[in-house]
Parts: structure tokens; C-alpha cells; sequence
């Protein structure tokens, strides 16, 4: 496809995102706004997951930041939502910020226990610290009725982050990013300030999430620590980044998508089994296609390979398709 | 690369377009409900499903509900919210926009319960619920939501009466409780209490949600050795609570919980441990109560229910308090004469009723703190006995507690 | 804090790090030498509790003895679990493995919560709460037995490793996957066997969990991630190293607790990452 038909199915669609408010029962629009701030927070992960390849797992914590500061602010100081989402974005980048400095040292598996350790330990304060966070109880923001202001605020937000994801790809920062999870002693021998380059991403992964976090609150109206900052939504969103295809633009959501339609019909569906037809379902998605659908695609899109005479063709390439991550990955 | 677009975008229009389920038929009034069916409270929310729906097969076995001359078979439509505050939120979403349920039964729990009322608030549909009792959810100034049981504060002053009653000498009192919205009220509720009666709080502290170990608040407690030792958590925390202090040589004269002891779990799971242990209960079988509802007596509930449950050996409270819930409505509904949600919230906010479960009526927040919690007791004879309050006990409590070596 | 209090709680913390130690061995040995997160740990260790529970509830067999039979069972799946899943995955991204082992811990979770119920559970013995007294500090026997039964399956494990054929094959397939092969170690046997005996040791753990505390299917999630922080702060690599970081989680749980249990799971991760920072290798890890 040509880069203005590109463009211009990106605008259709966008249109047709823009109208699906009038078209739909307002708990379908609730589903579609709640795939977008998965989205939101596995855009935000993909940057520090995904392009610096550093296993980020406590983002959770922003995502908290973020609804804490927005809902507080709202509450207290009576302040705009825009203004509060905004100010929750940046204190989240401050916290990553000086968070990052420290633990983006470590590497692996040392660097996700350090990120969750950060998020546990929020939780822990934000349940304790009574005068500020009300503790355990929680805080209750104002009740907004139309759910099709969250749906706009969210969609907003993901195509800035689509927007910005394409941007930062093809830019010096985002060629560092690769080189750093490519090879990191490199990257810096190149040149690369590897710190402040893993810092950026780090930052701007906290920005995302706690951009989710605003919003969530705001359209969840309570909001309270245990359910604000539960490891579960870092696992979503790493999910949501896997099934996708992790550091690539459309990845985050496609994943988000995927991941939370997909549970959204399972559980309406399966009622005391459909945790277990969801495991099975990451099971299927890590096996067959551990490297996400955008890869799938990408597969699927290339020239086919001649086929072996006698194998009928439809089936040899379907099977090649789902085995070909098997064979690469499994140990003979 | 080029048609990744295309297969993506296909992709997401296929999982959009997944089905959803049909509506109910219009002689019907289809109750909503998001319960943990999973998770960490999927006990409870089982207890609360069979409540709910109890109380409507009865309902239905006695013609439905009657509106205006209209007779209405009433259904259950539910969900599990796995224990997850923002999925019950989600579910509430789903069965009012999209299951066009007439009517909410609440979730199990505080925390799902206080995601469930901002969303009833949302679109004016009115929701009792049976299982969530922190009153914290009620202090914002909702219209649509009632609460139907006694609130978190009263929840272990029965034990502290019952005691004192024994004991006019038990002066001191250690608390323990989960750090989560409900057991925080009860414990805070419980201090409150003690100090105006004129005890002394030695111990009061908060412990996380899921606490493996709790002995080093134990010890800390074993120190100050109050006389009376109360744990406001879940199951799981009051039988970490007993076996630790059983570990640990922790003797108080009398020790309390307030939510535990009530499951039948309880005594399973600590066989004579349980014993002289106090409970918080919302309600027993052997209370005292007759009341206008299909049953009249928790008794005669009792017995219906175990005929329909044979597994269900003592029935827990909250089965009670959720069928009671499903009562109110059928009041409600017929008192309004409508199944219009803002008529059937005004009609609730009006009610006074007597039931097999108490009175049930709601103050200006919506909270029925007109129904006395009741506290009940292991005794060595392997029974659970109501001790509390003493105009209906079936039998007087045990006191003090015997030291654990000394059984 | 008076010298008898102060003297049962490091008593507490020394018991509860026995136990878990015996919680984050097999957690260590499967990501020391697979280099996998095992996120299915958990589950491995609620399946462990649930058959040493029948054992006791049908059986009337005591939960100690019913340990070696949850092993043997937890092996079988461990490897099974290996050969027909995780090895499919093995090369593939570190993330893969993470999210198969998420996939597992939910399924075996659902499905225990499906055929058991949600009912909350333990193993009650005519010993339970019994102890002895040493002056000012009570020991309850349940615990030191499993204290006991956690060293001894540390060492085993260690001498396992250390001493046999098997064991050092094991060894060094972890150190250089390349080079073991290259020497004729049959690499796909090692790994499902690691992964069978890292199983093993969760459901010693679970067996004697069921006696410590109650529990229902949901409980594994949370000793998972107590696994997770042991390994870190102990280090990879040697089966000490695992005790190391039990004792310093348990007294800094135990300490905090006792004075601000609120706040004792910040305090514990906080001190996590100060470790991290400083010491990324863990506090008795070789520095890189």
C-alpha cells in the first residue's frame, strides 16, 4: 500500500472511531473505552518494554500515580479533569524520573523485581497514608454521566500515542532505544547517553500509564488502593503488548484489543470457567505466536514460498504459519 | 508489510463484532447482580448467589410479584466480578445498558460494593445490597443504593456487650484488623465503642490485605496481655489469628472476630481451637425475629433453604441477608405499584418492614441501622450457639476463655 | 520492646524463614537454570497443600508423611507441564516464558477453584499449636517440623546438585546451555527434569503450608511473589543463597510487622530495592 492509502484508511477508520458513539449501547462503548486505556498503558509500556527491551513491572505504579493525583486533585482543589490528568501525567514522569535513575541500572529480571518493589511499596503508602489518600477506604470522585467523554479523552489520548510511537521510531531516540536493547555496551560506545535515553523511555511509559490511571478513576468514580494498584494491570499490559507484537506501533493496540475483547466475551460466556479458557488462550497466543500478531502479519503479508509439490498449499502455509515460532523456539 | 494494515484492521473488526445475548421477556423482572464467583471472596459470593436466588425461586413458587393487578415472574441475571472492584463496575455497566436488568442486588463485598453504587447513581437505578458493609460508600450522598445489613461500626460491639456483661472487670482490648475499607471501619468502630463503654485500647493496629504471618502483631499483643483480643479481617486472617495465638501461648479471657467465626468453615478448619471463640453475625437461625415475608421466622427460612441446599449444614448469614434483599424489592415493587426505577427507589427509601432477617429500614443515607447484630459462640459440645443479645440467646457464653495449654 | 518479646520474634523469623526457604528453592533452581520466572510457582504450591489435605482428610495420613507423595505428583506434572509446553517456548523471548507460566497459574488456579470449591482449608493434626517453652519464648512443633523439613530438602538439594552425576549435569546446563550439549547432555531431559524437581519442592512447600495456614485456591499468588523477593535478595546460584535471602525477608517482615505492620510490605520492598541498587547480584550473589 502507498503511503497516502495508508493514510488515508488510518483517517477512515479514525472517522468511523469518531461516530461509534452514536451507534452503540453505551456498556459496549464502556468495553471499547476500557481496551483504550489498556492500550494507553501498554503504549506506555512498549516504550520501556518494548523498544529498550527493559522488563518493566511495576508500572502499575503510575497508573496509580495518575488516578490518585487526578482524583485528589479533582476532589480537593475542585481542579479540571484535563488539568488534574495532566498534572498526574507529570508528577508519574517526575517519580519515574528519579525512580528510573536509580533501578534502570539494573538489568533483566533485576530490573522487574526492582520496578515492582517500587509499585508494592506504593500501594503500602497509599493504603497507610490516611490524611492524603483516605487509606484503605479510598476517595470518590464526582459522578460524570456520559460515557462517551471517557471514550473521547481515551481515543484522543492512544492516537497522540500511536502518533508519537511512529515519530519516535524513526527518530535518533528511538534508533537508541534499539541499540540499548540490541546491545547496550554498544549502544554507549556509539555515543548513546544510555541513561538518560532508558530515562526518557522510562518517563514517557509513566506518562501513558498514569494518562490510563486519570481516566479509569475519573469513569470508575472510586477508587481505592488495592483495586489502583494491583499487579494485575501490569500483567495486562504486558499481555496486552505480547499478543500485539512488542515495540511496534500498532502493536499496544492490537494486543489491548485482543486481549481485553476477548476476556470481555470469555467471562460473559464461561461463568465459573472462563479464567481457565483464558490461560489457555495466553497459552495458545505464547506458543504459537510468541512474537505477537503484528509479526503474524508481517508473515502473512510476505511473498509466499513456493509450495512442495504434493502438500495441498492452503494448509502447508496455514501450518508453516503457527509452527514456524514453535520450530524457531523450542528445544529438540 | 504491506497488508498488515489490512489483516489488522480486520482482526479488530471481527472482535467487535462478537455476539451479545438476547434481552428478557416483558412479564418479567430480571434483577442484576455482579458476584464473586472467583477470587478471593468466591465463598461468599456463592453464598450470596444461592440467597438471591432462593428468595426468587420462592417468590416465583408463590405466583411472582404482584404490580398494579400485573403479575411478574422475577429472574436472577449474574455475572462474576472475580473479586475485582473495577469489573463489578463493569458488570453493573453490562447489566443495565446491555442485559437491561430492572432492577440491581448488590455485589459481595465493600470495595465491589463501592464501585457498584457511583454506577447505579449513574443511571438512576436503585440497588440493595446485601454484602457490603462499610459505611463510607454511604457517607457520599447516593440516592439509589441501600444497604440492608447492620453497618462495619456495630459489627463487633455485641462481643464487647456480651463480655462486659459477664464481666463488668474486662477492661482492656487489643484490636486487629485487615487494612481494607470494611475491616478498618469495624476496627475503628470497635475502638470507639470500647472507649466510651470506658476500656482501654492497648493494641490497635492495621495488618496488610493477605497477611501469611501474623506473629509479630501477636507477641506485640501477647505483651500488653489485654484482656480481650478481637481481629477484624476475613476467614482466612481470624483462622491465622487463632492458630498463631494458639502457637504462640496468646490467652485472653475472651477473643472475637468479625467475620469468621459465622462460616462453617470456621470450626472445620480449627476443630476444638474453635471453641469459646465469639463471632459477629448479622444473623442466626435462632434468633428470635417473625416477620411478613414467605417464611416469617429465621427458622422456618432455615429449614426452606436446607431442603433446597442439602450441602448447607448451618446456614450462613449471608445467605439470609441476600435473600432479604430480593424481599425488599418484592415490598418495594408492590408498594410502588411500578417497576419505574426512581418509584421502586422511593418506595424502598420508605419501607419499614418486619422479616425473618429483622427489621429492615433505611435511614436518610440508605443504611438499615435498625437491625442489632447478634453474636454467636463455639462451645466445646462441637455447637455454635447465639449468646448475644441476651433477650434472645439460646444460650448464656462461656467466659472466660481457657488458656490453650490448659484444654 | 522487652528482651522476652524481643527474643520470641527473632524465634518467629527464624520459623517462618524455614518455610520460606523451602517456598523459593524451587523458584531459584528453575530460574537460576532455565532462566524462567515461573509464575506457575504458586500454583504448583496451592496443588501440594490440596493433596496433602485429602491425604489427611480421606486418609488419615499425617501431612509430614503425605510430603513425599505431593513431591512425586508435583514432579510428574512438572515435567509433563515442560516437555509438552514450556519447551515449545524455551528460545523464544524471556517474555514468552513469563506469560506461558501467567497462562498456567491461572488455569490450574481456575480448574482448583472449579473441582474444590473456593472453601478455605487446612490441616488440623492432634500436634497443631502444641510447642514447648524455653523461657520466655514458646516454639510450636509444627513449625520447627517444618523449619526441620525445609533445611534438610535445602541441603539435599544442594548435595543433589553439588555431588551426583545427574546434578552437575544440571549444573551446567545452567552455566552454558552450548557447552553441556556439546559435552553430550541430553538438554531437553535436564530442563523437564529441573522444571519436575522445581515443582517438587513447591508442593513440599505446599504440604507443609496447608498445616501453617488456611488456604483456597487463590493462595499461591502471594508466596510467588515472596519467591521472587527471596531469589533477589538472596542471589541465584547456590542453594544457600536461598536461605540467606529467607532469613533477612523473614526478620525484615517479622520486625516491621511487629512495630508497623502497616506498613511492613513497603518497608520490606523498600529495602529491596536499596539492595538492588547497591548489590544487584543479591546480598550473598557473586558481583558481576
Amino acid at each position: 500500500m502507498p503511503k497516502t492509502a495508508r493514510l488515508i484508511l488510518f483517517a477512515a477508520a479514525l472517522v468511523a472511531l469518531l461516530f461509534l458513539p452514536r451507534f452503540v449501547s453505551s456498556y459496549k462503548l464502556l468495553t471499547y473505552t476500557t481496551v483504550l486505556s489498556l492500550t494507553l498503558m501498554a503504549q506506555g509500556w512498549n516504550f520501556i518494554g518494548g523498544y529498550t527491551g527493559y522488563a518493566a513491572f511495576g508500572n502499575v505504579a503510575f497508573f496509580g500515580i495518575g488516578a490518585y493525583t487526578t482524583g485528589l486533585l479533582m476532589l480537593k482543589w475542585n481542579a479540571p479533569f484535563f488539568a488534574a490528568l495532566a498534572a498526574g501525567a507529570l508528577l508519574s514522569a517526575a517519580v519515574a524520573s528519579l525512580v528510573g535513575v536509580a533501578v534502570l541500572r539494573l538489568k533483566g529480571h533485576y530490573f522487574a523485581i526492582a520496578t515492582l518493589g517500587v509499585a508494592e511499596a506504593l500501594r503500602e503508602i497509599a493504603s497507610s497514608w490516611d490524611s492524603v489518600t483516605e487509606g484503605a477506604t479510598g476517595i470518590d470522585l464526582p459522578v460524570r454521566s456520559d460515557s462517551s467523554f471517557f471514550y473521547y479523552v481515551a481515543l484522543g489520548l492512544v492516537v497522540l500515542g500511536l502518533v508519537l510511537t511512529a515519530l519516535i521510531e524513526r527518530s535518533k531516540l528511538g534508533y537508541g532505544w534499539v541499540a540499548i536493547r540490541e546491545d547496550q555496551d554498544a549502544a554507549r560506545m556509539l555515543g548513546i547517553n544510555t541513561t538518560l535515553f532508558k530515562v526518557i523511555a522510562f518517563a514517557l511509559s509513566a506518562v501513558f500509564a498514569a494518562f490510563a490511571g486519570g481516566i479509569v478513576a475519573y469513569q470508575n468514580i472510586h477508587v481505592a488502593p488495592n483495586d489502583f494498584f494491583k499487579i494485575e494491570y501490569t500483567l495486562q499490559m504486558i499481555i496486552a503488548c505480547v499478543i500485539g507484537g512488542v515495540g511496534t506501533v500498532w502493536g499496544p493496540l492490537l494486543g489491548a484489543a485482543v486481549y481485553q475483547l476477548l476476556s470481555t466475551y470469555v467471562w460473559a460466556h464461561f461463568l465459573e470457567l472462563h479464567p481457565t479458557v483464558l490461560g489457555a488462550i495466553i497459552i495458545f497466543f505464547v506458543v504459537f505466536l510468541p512474537r505477537g500478531l503484528m509479526n503474524l502479519f508481517r508473515r502473512l503479508a510476505a511473498p509466499r514460498p513456493v509450495a512442495t509439490v504434493g502438500a495441498p498449499r492452503k494448509r502447508r502455509f496455514l501450518r508453516d504459519l503457527l509452527l514456524a515460532n514453535v520450530r524457531a523456539s523450542r528445544l529438540e | 508489510m504491506k497488508r498488515t494494515g489490512f489483516y489488522s484492521a480486520l482482526a479488530l473488526a471481527l472482535l467487535f463484532a462478537l455476539p451479545a445475548p438476547a434481552p428478557a421477556a416483558d412479564n418479567t423482572i430480571t434483577f442484576g447482580a455482579a458476584i464473586s464467583i472467583t477470587g478471593k471472596t468466591a465463598k461468599e459470593g456463592e453464598y450470596t448467589r444461592d440467597g438471591y436466588q432462593f428468595a426468587i425461586d420462592r417468590l416465583n413458587e408463590l405466583g411472582g410479584v404482584k404490580i398494579g393487578g400485573k403479575s411478574y415472574k422475577l429472574a436472577l441475571k449474574y455475572y462474576d466480578d472475580e473479586t475485582k472492584p473495577e469489573r463489578t463496575a463493569q458488570l453493573i455497566e453490562k447489566l443495565i445498558n446491555e442485559d437491561k436488568v430492572n432492577l440491581i442486588l448488590g455485589p459481595y463485598g465493600s470495595s465491589p460494593t463501592g464501585t457498584a453504587a457511583p454506577i447505579c447513581e449513574r443511571y438512576k437505578i436503585p440497588m440493595v445490597e446485601a454484602n457490603g458493609a462499610a459505611e463510607s460508600v454511604f457517607a457520599k450522598g447516593y440516592k439509589y443504593s441501600f444497604m440492608i445489613l447492620s453497618p462495619a461500626k456495630l459489627y463487633l460491639r455485641g462481643i464487647i456487650d456480651a463480655v462486659r456483661s459477664k464481666d463488668p472487670g474486662a477492661k482492656t482490648l487489643a484490636i486487629l484488623g485487615e487494612n481494607e475499607s470494611f475491616s478498618k471501619e469495624v476496627a475503628q468502630g470497635a475502638a470507639e465503642y470500647a472507649k466510651e463503654k470506658g476500656m482501654e485500647v492497648v493494641y490497635q493496629e492495621l495488618y496488610p490485605s493477605n497477611a501469611q504471618d501474623v506473629s509479630a502483631l501477636l507477641t506485640a499483643i501477647k505483651g500488653k496481655n489485654p484482656a480481650i483480643v478481637l481481629g477484624s479481617g476475613h476467614l482466612q486472617d481470624s483462622l491465622l489469628i487463632v492458630k498463631q495465638s494458639k502457637d504462640l501461648g496468646v490467652s485472653p479471657k475472651a477473643m472475637g472476630f468479625s467475620v469468621g467465626p459465622s462460616s462453617p468453615e470456621f470450626r472445620e478448619n480449627l476443630k476444638g481451637s474453635a471453641d469459646y471463640i465469639f463471632g459477629a453475625t448479622q444473623w442466626t437461625e435462632s434468633l428470635r425475629y417473625s416477620g411478613d415475608d414467605p417464611w416469617k421466622t429465621p427458622k422456618a427460612f432455615a429449614d426452606a433453604f436446607r431442603a433446597k441446599h442439602p450441602n448447607y449444614k448451618s446456614i450462613p448469614y449471608q445467605v439470609a441477608e441476600s435473600a432479604v434483599a430480593v424481599i425488599a424489592y418484592q415490598k418495594a415493587l408492590e408498594k410502588a405499584g411500578s417497576i419505574d426505577p426512581t418509584k421502586v427507589r422511593d418506595a424502598l427509601a420508605a419501607i419499614d418492614l418486619s422479616t425473618y432477617y429483622g427489621r429492615v429500614k433505611f435511614d436518610s443515607r440508605g443504611v438499615n441501622i435498625y437491625k442489632p447484630m447478634a453474636v454467636e459462640q463455639y462451645q466445646p459440645d462441637g455447637n455454635k450457639y447465639t449468646v448475644w443479645p441476651a433477650d434472645v440467646a439460646e444460650k448464656p457464653a462461656l467466659y472466660p476463655m481457657p488458656a490453650w495449654d490448659k484444654r | 520492646m522487652s528482651s522476652a518479646e524481643l527474643s520470641q520474634i527473632a524465634v518467629n523469623a527464624l520459623l517462618l524463614s524455614g518455610i520460606l526457604a523451602l517456598v523459593a528453592l524451587g523458584f531459584s533452581l528453575v530460574w537460576g537454570i532455565m532462566n524462567i520466572v515461573n509464575l506457575s510457582h504458586g500454583a504448583f504450591i496451592v496443588v501440594g497443600a490440596y493433596i496433602t489435605f485429602w491425604l489427611h482428610a480421606l486418609l488419615h495420613v499425617d501431612p509430614f508423611l503425605s510430603i513425599p507423595i505431593s513431591m512425586v505428583v508435583l514432579f510428574a506434572l512438572g515435567y509433563v507441564i515442560q516437555r509438552a509446553l514450556i519447551n515449545q517456548v524455551i528460545r523464544a523471548p524471556l517474555l514468552a516464558t513469563f506469560l506461558l507460566t501467567f497462562g498456567l497459574e491461572i488455569l490450574i488456579v481456575n480448574l482448583l477453584n472449579f473441582f474444590f470449591k473456593a472453601d478455605t482449608r487446612s490441616v488440623q493434626t492432634a500436634y497443631s499449636g502444641a510447642g514447648f517453652v524455653i523461657g520466655p519464648v514458646r516454639v510450636p512443633y509444627i513449625r520447627l517440623g517444618a523449619l526441620i523439613v525445609s533445611l534438610a530438602l535445602v541441603l539435599a538439594l544442594g548435595a543433589f546438585l553439588n555431588r551426583s552425576r545427574l546434578g552437575r549435569a544440571i549444573q551446567a546446563t545452567g552455566m552454558d546451555l552450548d557447552a553441556a550439549r556439546l559435552t553430550g547432555v541430553q538438554v531437553k531431559t535436564i530442563y523437564a527434569l529441573t522444571y519436575g524437581i522445581g515443582a517438587a519442592l513447591a508442593g513440599a512447600a505446599g504440604s507443609l503450608l496447608s498445616t501453617l495456614v488456611s488456604f483456597d485456591p487463590n493462595l499461591g499468588g502471594t508466596y510467588t511473589e515472596r519467591a521472587f523477593v527471596i531469589c533477589v535478595l538472596g542471589g541465584l546460584g547456590n542453594v544457600v543463597n536461598v536461605i540467606i535471602g529467607a532469613v533477612v525477608y523473614s526478620v525484615v517482615e517479622v520486625f516491621v510487622g511487629s512495630r508497623l505492620p502497616a506498613l511492613s510490605q513497603a518497608i520490606t520492598f523498600g529495602i529491596l530495592v536499596l539492595v538492588l541498587v547497591v548489590r544487584p547480584t543479591g546480598i550473598a550473589g557473586k558481583s558481576v
